[in-house]
């Protein structure tokens, strides 16, 4: 079945090239870095500042922008704490207090341990796709390779916390190569770089994303995809909080 | 030669290609925990100086997965106590080794001379049993019912002081606990705490279920000779979290009194970061008087989580920068003695492994027409995982 939808999706990819329009090429993007079905893998995010940095690692796996799960496995005072998404229902494992925490969903434009993500970038309460409305804006070169650049408004009501995104995706292989955040002002306070091309759970991607505070110098957050699996069939009860608890 | 070169190097490959295979899974145990230094200042009103007081405390966690449906878990706390208090309090270890204790005696005084403490406790030590949906686990354990920030009326087997935050692991309960998961985030427990008579005798059911984006609980058992009944909720109203938990408590004797118990919260998290939590207790059992000082030796139970009758909680948390996070609570009961608890705490990451801490506690009432600080406490605290 994978194999079919895989196939049925590089067609499409191919078929599509050149009339393509933004909201295309956003959905072929996400799908890409995300997994048509499900994604899972492990990463180090590192936050750097100019006078020190910290980092952390995680193991997640997530099913479409509904279910999400992620594990902290390093350092030692977090290890084993997990976040559990279904829906719009977050909850937090914290296994030194034998208690799962639902989560305020105002806790969502919250930065994620400090870095410059937030929650929202790592739990992914919103799609890309479905979200916002796609223009294409025009090409551009972004590191050696050919862009699209395409603008992304949020819908009304949806669960976005920013104003405005500009994307720059990858012609050749739909990769994210760039995308600047906006607030609701206009103002500019997010840029991130996919860097790193690497071939990663059987497709080529940005194997390092970095997240750089507009304004303020020598800030950045990079996250280091360590390894990645696409569209493993993961059940919709793996879940769960029973799982929260036990995946290790 | 050449054919053991070749037979080395097999041999190397081979071992590296299950060393390889191995890293795939998770080994099958791990062991992590801290070491920390906590120095005390404590002033108790009355006493001219203050009483200074150390306590270096090591923690380990240990878990064993010999099976995927088995794992085994066991937790030790190692401290070491020295200072004026210890020196100054005969029944100090007595108090230790009574506040850590379950059924079982796990607590263990290696040295107890000069003012010197050396306690181990193992507060986790069970085994549970996985299959599918079913979970049973045997042993120590921590069994958290509640669901609120800091009084937790639906917690009848192991209530927690807030004022010892010192230990966030809190104690373990001696108990035999079933669990099945009916759904995604539902389930049926039933929890059975080990005890020689019907008097400290501590049998509950909880059901959880989840409807329309609320997480609700309603618990049913018999603790300490009174049947209990309860229930709570975690739910949202509009972005802001909204929990609330309840018990009421019948005794078998009749000559007593039932009483009831109900905290609620709600809490908001700004898209700056600054964290606001407000709360309120009514507790039946709590006093409409008299100094906040036995806060701090008063009989703690889910029945009664604080010394008086209506308490109102405000917690204010913000990052002052990402390394430095500040947090003021203040406790206010508005009874005729007008009690007042504030803890200003102060986290700073050190390093990445490292944390500092700075937390005081200082309670306030009326006492005789006065309004005076029962009691002043300071704590600083290094702390390193591993």
């Amino acid at each position: 079945m994978t194999r079919i939808c895989w196939i049925l999706y590089l067609l499409l990819g191919t078929l599509t090239v050149g009339a393509q329009d933004a909201t295309e090429i956003i959905t072929i993007a996400d799908q890409r870095a995300r997994g048509i079905k499900s994604s899972q893998g492990e990463m180090k995010m590192t936050i750097v500042r100019p006078n020190w940095s910290r980092e952390i690692s995680i193991k997640s796996w997530s099913k479409g922008t509904e279910y999400s799960l992620m594990l902290i496995t390093d350092p030692p005072r977090d290890k084993g704490t997990a976040f559990l998404k279904r829906q719009k229902e977050i909850w937090n494992w914290q296994p030194s207090i034998d208690r799962a925490i639902k989560l305020p969903p105002s806790m969502m434009m919250q930065s994620w341990m400090g870095s410059d993500f937030k929650n929202d970038d790592l739990v992914r309460e919103s799609s890309v796709v479905v979200d916002y409305t796609h223009m294409l804006l025009g090409e551009e070169v972004i590191n050696g390779r050919e862009a699209y650049k395409i603008e992304l408004i949020p819908k009304e009501d949806a669960p976005v916390v920013w104003g405005k995104v500009i994307s720059w995706v990858g012609k050749k292989h739909y990769l994210q190569l760039k995308s600047e955040f906006y607030d609701e002002d206009g103002y500019l306070v997010n840029i991130m770089l996919g860097k790193d091309i690497k071939e990663l759970g059987g497709r080529l991607l940005p194997s390092r994303l970095e997240m750089i505070p507009a304004d303020e110098e020598g800030k950045k957050t990079v996250i280091e995809q360590k390894s990645i699996a696409f569209d493993v069939p993961i059940d919709n009860q793996f879940f769960s909080l029973q799982n929260m608890k036990r995946v290790r | 030669m050449g054919t053991v070169k070749s037979i080395l190097s097999f041999c190397l490959c081979c071992l590296l290609l299950t060393a390889k295979a191995q890293e795939e899974k998770p080994p099958n145990w791990t062991l992590n925990g801290y070491v920390k230094q906590l120095q005390t200042a404590l002033k108790f009103d009355g006493l001219d100086a203050y009483l200074l007081d150390n306590l270096f405390h090591n923690r380990l966690n240990f878990r064993w997965y010999p099976t995927d449906q088995l794992n085994v878990r066991v937790e030790m706390r190692n401290r070491l106590f020295y200072g004026d208090l210890v020196k100054a309090n005969p029944a100090y270890a007595t108090q230790v080794e009574l506040a850590n204790n379950d059924f079982f005696d796990l607590s263990f005084h290696t040295i107890n001379k000069n003012g010197w403490l050396l306690n181990s406790t193992i507060d986790r030590a069970y085994v549970q049993y996985v299959k599918g949906s079913f979970e049973a686990s045997l042993g120590r354990q921590r069994i958290n019912w509640g669901i609120n920030t800091v009084w937790n009326p639906n917690d009848v087997f192991n209530a927690f002081a807030f004022t010892d935050f010192d230990y966030e692991e809190r104690p373990g309960s001696d108990a035999l606990r079933v669990k099945y998961y009916t759904g995604v985030a539902s389930s049926v427990e039933l929890a059975v705490k080990a005890s020689k008579t019907w008097s400290d005798r501590v049998v509950a059911a909880l059901y959880k279920w989840n409807i329309a984006r609320y997480d609700f609980q309603a618990l049913l058992g018999v603790a300490n000779q009174e049947l209990v009944f309860g229930g709570g909720w975690a739910g949202h109203l509009k972005t802001a979290g909204f929990k609330g938990e309840w018990s009421y408590f019948i005794p078998f004797n009749s000559d007593l009194s039932n009483s009831f118990a109900l905290t609620l919260g709600i809490d908001y998290t700004f898209s700056n970061s600054l964290y606001l939590n407000l709360g309120y207790l009514f507790n039946d059992n709590g006093k409409t008087g008299g100094s906040l000082a036995e806060l701090f030796n008063f009989e703690l139970s889910a029945k009664n989580l604080y010394p008086f009758r209506h308490a109102t909680f405000l917690s204010v948390g913000y990052p002052i920068t990402p390394l430095l996070n500040a947090a003021m609570t203040w406790i206010y009961s508005p009874v005729s003695s007008q009690p007042l608890f504030l803890n200003p705490t102060f986290t700073y990451s050190v390093g990445q492994n490292w944390d500092l801490d700075l937390v005081g506690q200082l309670a306030f009432s009326d006492v005789q027409g006065k309004y005076k600080t029962a009691v002043i406490a300071g704590f600083l605290r290094l702390k390193l995982s591993f």
